[in-house]
């Protein structure tokens, strides 16, 4: 009688991936990466703009932490937390290297599709966009990376607290004081928009 | 302060309360997840469950070694077989 295949994740659980991993099993590894490489990806990608970089960097950081997972230490904080942390530690050498920002092209945008706009609405829709990414992406790595945390992944201050290593109260000001650099990063944008035109 | 009266610190708090709050709608609307490419996600894992956790690198320099080695003792072998045939 042919037994029935077992999956191979079938002893890895959140609970022990990690551990597992760390002691260089592979299967846990690839559990881990299924599990954060969307997350990771999606927070790259929002902090430079380009689908080919995004790409580029989010193997870096899963081939980085491939190679230091033995090293890796649990201490209550959840796995992405590490991951977020080499992802932000890669971002900032990219931008070091890559001097001149680069800009994000309408072509780079991922469209949201909107069933019955008018193409000149649908343009207007990107033109926003494009300003409050733009806008976003000028605030200081810190702020960047707590927007995203927040609106990406819908984290609580809280749980942003553990990967940021601050307090709670500190990420509820921060975000405030976020928000207030990003409103004065579009009034600028904006009035140099209406001085273009 | 008496009904009717015009709180203007508070108004302007609510001002930007209010501003801030559409600040987050558009954030909200703007900040969605996007899906990494299928390919992309698939490689990388294939990858990186090809990559050996210690990478042993080995030295192209005992290859050299092995052939000056193995070129010398059939050499010696050859001169010593040629010696034999001549006595």
């Amino acid at each position: 009688m042919k037994k029935k295949p077992v999956s191979v994740y079938a002893e890895i659980t959140d609970e022990n991936a990690v551990k597992l991993a760390s002691d260089g099993n592979s299967e846990a590894f690839s559990y881990l990466y299924e599990q954060n490489v969307k997350r990771i990806y999606n927070y790259i990608y929002y902090r430079i703009g380009s689908e080919q970089d995004a790409e580029d960097l989010t193997a870096r950081v899963f081939h980085r932490a491939f190679g230091r997972i033995g090293s890796y230490e649990e201490k209550g904080v959840p796995f992405s937390a590490w991951l977020y942390r080499i992802a932000h530690n890669l971002i900032a050498n990219w931008h070091r290297d890559n001097f001149r920002r680069r800009e994000v092209s309408l072509e780079d945008q991922i469209d949201f599709p909107h069933h019955g706009d008018l193409p000149e609405r649908m343009v207007e829709r990107n033109q926003e966009k494009e300003m409050l990414l733009k806008a976003i992406r000028n605030l200081s790595p810190d702020r960047q990376q707590l927007i995203l945390l927040k609106y990406l992944e819908d984290l609580s201050n809280a749980e942003i607290a553990v990967i940021m290593r601050r307090t709670e109260g500190a990420i509820k000001s921060l975000y405030h004081r976020s928000l207030l650099a990003l409103r004065e990063e579009l009034e600028k944008n904006e009035k140099y928009h209406v001085v273009e035109k | 302060m008496r009904f009717g009266e015009v709180n203007m610190t508070d108004g302007i708090d609510q001002f930007n309360i209010n501003n801030l709050w559409g600040l987050e709608d558009r954030l909200s609307n703007v900040l969605r997840p996007v899906t990494p490419d299928p390919v992309f996600v698939d490689s990388l894992k294939y990858r990186l469950s090809r990559t050996p956790t210690v990478l042993l690198e080995q030295s192209k320099k005992h290859f050299g070694l092995a052939a000056i080695l193995i070129g010398l003792l059939a050499g010696l072998l050859g001169y010593w077989i040629y010696r034999k045939i001549q006595k």
